[in-house]
Order: structure tokens, then C-alpha cells, then sequence
């Protein structure tokens, strides 16, 4: 086959542009395709191989929940509210139900709180282990992209036998949860979590310790912690950069004040630190899962709360894989919301997006920003 | 409920004290919830208060609030602290008022970098004017998106 001609125009630069110092640099159009980008563009200038300039531009996944969820009465929203995120839907689920019971003054039962807890940690893992293939694969390496993908697979049967459903649960409810535990679910998660804690470890010998990740994500896209507060960052981007925050530690909801778990951080804001944080997580998840189902007290798991959301206002929110997630909601004694803002932990970490790409070199732009974790359904909502 | 709100009453009362007459209202929703309504003119030199002296460096998102009826919009900040560990189960919404026809307020980007996107899409969604913010344009919209800001109260969708 013979050359072409003329040279193949590269149609993702956009412009050449002259810096006020006489440096030439270019801008280029990173997605939306799924270019390792998710559903979202990033315009990336660049002056030889470094990143000095990022604007991300989101939007091309967004659905106009808020607006929907006014027009819906509040149970049926739920299924809407799950979207969004898929992969961590009961945790989103959880902040609306918990704003929700904040105006109607309604409390959970014990035994309700814990399945819910249940649930959420279960999620937590399974969004990390989605993350983890994704991560994986854009660092070229084909087996950590299967091997969370079929872990991920335990976590799903076994939320399939609590909920009814793999994916999408709508499984938490004002006042409570949907379904009891099933017979021999505690047998089959201390199987699969302590399973699952084996995997971890050959998963830190072929990836995490190994010198193809680490020389490629240590000191790249620092984050420092000052940037990481002040941008109002939160979860894992937060605690990669040394602060311990964690809303189920530092508010604590449902039936986390009765469980023991640490607070992953690692000091120093790199992708690295960040990528840690995640695997800390899925360790102290499996912790929790075992507790619960060890300590999961009897009683009614559900309390009868009203259809109607009173007049009253509520800033709901819960730890989502990604972060905090929080629903300020607005009632005026009707079934649906005068307003329910939406803010997920993506969107809230979009901020972030700039400060770990500018100074880093085109090629580590995957490895610094899906350290982020940054899911662009969850953020365009 | 019989919960004190020490700590909620203690924050009120500073800012009364450093600003007796900007502050219009203040209201403890619940434990850890607490809404200071502020004029407008004066909202960032709360804002900068609440930062410097406070302790709330940390944007957890802004919401804006059509109330068509009342013919004005509400912008709320909602605030928190991190670096003060036990103040992080508290979130101060920090909100003002403008009227509906003529909606622009200074921007907050230059207290807490982080609103910057929050403000955006308050802009596009509900047409509100963020004045001294550094990128003032659609976020989450299309760009040929010409209709009015959708997420108005008077805006409706067909199946509504």
C-alpha cells in the first residue's frame, strides 16, 4: 500500500495558537467518543508533549433528572435518581431516601439501617471494581480489565439474592428497604468477601506492585491537599490527598456508628496515592459486609412513612463510591419536590480534572485522570 | 426534639455580631443544618468571613431555587469545613435573593475556586448572572441550545 499523497489531517486539533512567550501550542479535542475519556470532552492545549491548559466540557450525557424528579412523585423517582450512576446506584439511592425521611421526620429500623448499609458497601466495591477494569485497560494492561470484571460478578449474585435485581436495586425506600436477607445469605457473603480478599492481594502482585503501574502513576497528577479542599473535592480524590474525611465517619448514617472500619487516605495526591485509596476501600468493604451480617440485629425492617413530602427543606447526603453525594430538597406538602438538586460525587470532582492534568505529560493523561474516578453520567446527571 | 444546637447558635451569633445588619435571617433546619440568608451586596464579605474566620474552606455545591410565584430566585451556597474535623457534620447554606426579572449577583469563584462550575450551570439553567465569574458559559447545555433556561419553574416539559 502505497503512502497517501498529502498528510492525513488530524482532525482532533482544533488550532495552533502562539503563547505570549512565542511557544506554539496546540489544542486538542479528547473525546466524546470513548477515547478513554467516558462520555465527555476534554480540550487539552498542549506545548510540545505537556499539558498547559484543560477545559473539561461535559454535558453530552445529560438527562435533566433535577426537572424530572420535579415533575415525579417521590417513590417513583427512585428509579430515575439510580441512573445516573448504575454502578453505584443504592448509594444515590440512599442520599435521596435519606433527604426524603430528613423533611418527613421519619425514622429507619435498626435492622432496615443495616441492610441498607449492606447494600451500599456491596456497591461500593462493585463500582471500584469497575473503575479498576477501566483503569486497567487504559494503562494497556488486558488483564486488569478482566479480572475485576468477573470478581465484580460475585458482588452482583450476591446483591442479586438481596434485591431481586443485579444492577439497579430501587432497593431502599422512605423508612426503610424493600426485601429481608434471604435464608443462607450470610454463609454465601463471608464466602465470597473473604474470597474476594484473597483476589485483592494477587491483584496488588500483578498490577499495584508492579513497576508497569507504579513508575507510571507515582508523582503523576498531584493533587495537593489545599487544591483538594478548596475545590470542594471529595471521596477517594479527597483522601488521596491526605485528608480523612469520610461522611461515614465524620456524619455518621445508618448503621455505620455501630461498625468498626478505617478511613483509607494516602498523603501524597498522586494517581498513585489515589489508586490505593480505591484498593484500601474494596479491603474495609469486605470488613463491614462480614460485620453486618454478623451483628444484623431482628426486627421490622421497614417503618410506614407517608407518600407525601411535608413543607420543609433537607441537605440529605451519604459516602458514594465517588463521594459525597447530596440531595438539597425542597418541600411544599405536596408528592414531588418544588426543587431536588442533585450533586454527585463526579460532578463535585470535576473541578478537579484541570489541576492533575496541567504540568503532566500527554501520555499520563489516562493514568492521572481516571484516577479520578470520574464518571460523566454521574456528573451531567 | 430536645437537641441543643450549641455549635449551630454560636455560629449564628458571630456572624450577627460581625455583621449586625447584613445578616437577614438565620434558621437551624436541624443538627448540623443552617441556613444564613445574606443581601446580596454583602454576600461576599460573609463569604470571605466564613472562610477566614470560620473555617468553611470546603464548597459542597451551589443549588439555585425558582420561586416564580414569589418573583425571585434563591441562590444557596452550601458550605462546610475540613480542616476543622469536628465541624465537618455541619452545612451552612449560604443563600441570597434576586429579583426574577433582573438576575445577576457577583460571583463567589474568587472565594472558593470550587463554585466555578456550580455557578455555570446555575447560568444555564436558570439564566442567572454570576458577575466577576472567569468563564460565564454553558456548561452541561449544547451550544446551539437557544431555548429559555430549562430548569425555570415556568418551563414545562410536553408530557408534563
Amino acid at each position: 500500500m502505497s503512502a497517501p499523497s498529502k498528510p492525513v489531517p488530524l482532525t482532533t486539533v482544533e488550532s495552533t495558537e502562539t503563547s505570549d512567550s512565542g511557544a506554539q501550542t496546540l489544542t486538542l479535542s479528547v473525546g466524546p467518543q470513548h477515547s478513554g475519556s467516558g462520555h465527555m470532552r476534554l480540550i487539552v492545549e498542549v506545548d510540545g508533549d505537556i499539558i498547559v491548559n484543560v477545559a473539561p466540557d461535559p454535558g453530552y450525557v445529560h438527562r435533566g433528572i433535577e426537572k424530572i424528579i420535579e415533575l415525579r412523585n417521590i417513590i417513583k423517582s427512585i428509579p430515575v435518581i439510580e441512573r445516573p450512576s448504575i454502578i453505584d446506584a443504592s448509594n444515590l439511592n440512599h442520599a435521596w431516601v435519606r433527604s426524603i425521611e430528613e423533611i418527613q421526620g421519619v425514622e429507619v429500623p435498626l435492622r432496615g439501617q443495616y441492610l441498607r448499609t449492606l447494600l451500599n458497601e456491596m456497591n461500593r466495591i462493585m463500582s471500584h471494581l469497575y473503575w479498576l477494569s477501566i483503569y486497567g485497560v487504559f494503562l494497556g494492561h488486558t488483564t486488569m480489565f478482566m479480572w475485576p470484571l468477573g470478581d465484580r460478578e460475585l458482588f452482583i449474585d450476591l446483591a442479586e439474592k438481596l434485591t431481586g435485581a443485579r444492577i439497579t436495586y430501587s432497593y431502599l425506600v422512605p423508612g426503610g428497604v424493600r426485601r429481608d436477607l434471604p435464608p443462607g445469605f450470610a454463609e454465601e457473603a463471608v464466602k465470597r468477601t473473604e474470597y474476594f480478599e484473597k483476589r485483592l492481594k494477587e491483584y496488588d502482585r500483578i498490577f499495584f506492585n508492579n513497576p508497569l503501574f507504579t513508575s507510571r502513576a507515582k508523582g503523576i497528577g498531584v493533587l495537593s491537599k489545599e487544591k483538594a479542599i478548596e475545590l470542594g473535592c471529595t471521596g477517594p480524590t479527597l483522601r488521596g490527598s491526605g485528608v480523612d474525611a469520610d461522611l461515614r465517619k465524620d456524619e455518621p448514617y445508618a448503621a455505620y456508628p455501630e461498625l468498626s472500619f478505617e478511613v483509607s487516605t494516602r498523603p501524597d495526591g498522586d494517581s498513585f496515592s489515589r489508586a490505593m485509596v480505591h484498593m484500601d476501600e474494596m479491603r474495609e468493604s469486605c470488613k463491614i459486609i462480614r460485620q453486618i451480617v454478623k451483628k444484623i440485629p431482628t426486627g421490622p425492617i421497614r417503618r410506614k412513612a407517608p407518600i407525601v413530602l411535608p413543607r420543609g427543606v433537607a441537605y440529605g447526603r451519604v459516602e458514594s463510591a465517588r463521594g459525597e453525594c447530596s440531595f438539597y430538597l425542597i418541600g411544599e406538602g405536596g408528592d414531588k419536590p418544588y426543587r431536588a438538586r442533585y450533586i454527585t460525587g463526579s460532578y463535585r470532582n470535576m473541578a478537579a480534572i484541570p489541576a492533575v492534568l496541567i504540568g503532566n505529560r500527554l501520555a499520563d493523561m489516562p493514568t492521572a485522570w481516571w484516577s479520578i474516578d470520574y464518571w460523566p453520567v454521574e456528573a451531567d446527571r | 426534639m430536645s437537641l441543643s444546637h450549641e455549635r449551630e447558635d454560636d455560629l449564628v451569633q458571630k456572624l450577627k455580631e460581625a455583621f449586625p445588619t447584613d445578616i437577614k435571617e438565620t434558621n437551624i433546619i436541624r443538627r448540623g443544618r443552617l441556613e444564613v440568608t445574606v443581601a446580596p451586596e454583602k454576600i461576599k464579605e460573609v463569604a470571605v468571613y466564613l472562610r477566614d474566620k470560620l473555617s468553611f474552606d470546603h464548597p459542597n455545591g451551589v443549588s439555585a431555587v425558582d420561586y416564580n410565584r414569589e418573583n425571585r430566585f434563591e441562590i444557596v451556597y452550601h458550605i462546610s469545613s475540613i480542616r476543622t474535623k469536628e465541624m465537618r457534620n455541619l452545612v451552612l447554606d449560604l443563600k441570597e435573593s434576586v429579583p426574577r426579572n433582573a438576575p445577576k449577583v457577583g460571583s463567589l469563584v474568587s472565594v472558593w475556586s470550587g463554585v466555578e462550575n456550580y455557578e455555570r450551570e446555575s447560568f444555564e439553567m436558570f439564566g442567572i448572572q454570576f458577575d466577576g465569574h472567569p468563564r460565564l458559559e454553558k456548561l452541561f447545555l449544547t451550544d446551539n441550545w437557544d431555548g429559555p433556561p430549562p430548569l425555570r419553574k415556568d418551563i414545562r416539559f410536553p408530557t408534563d
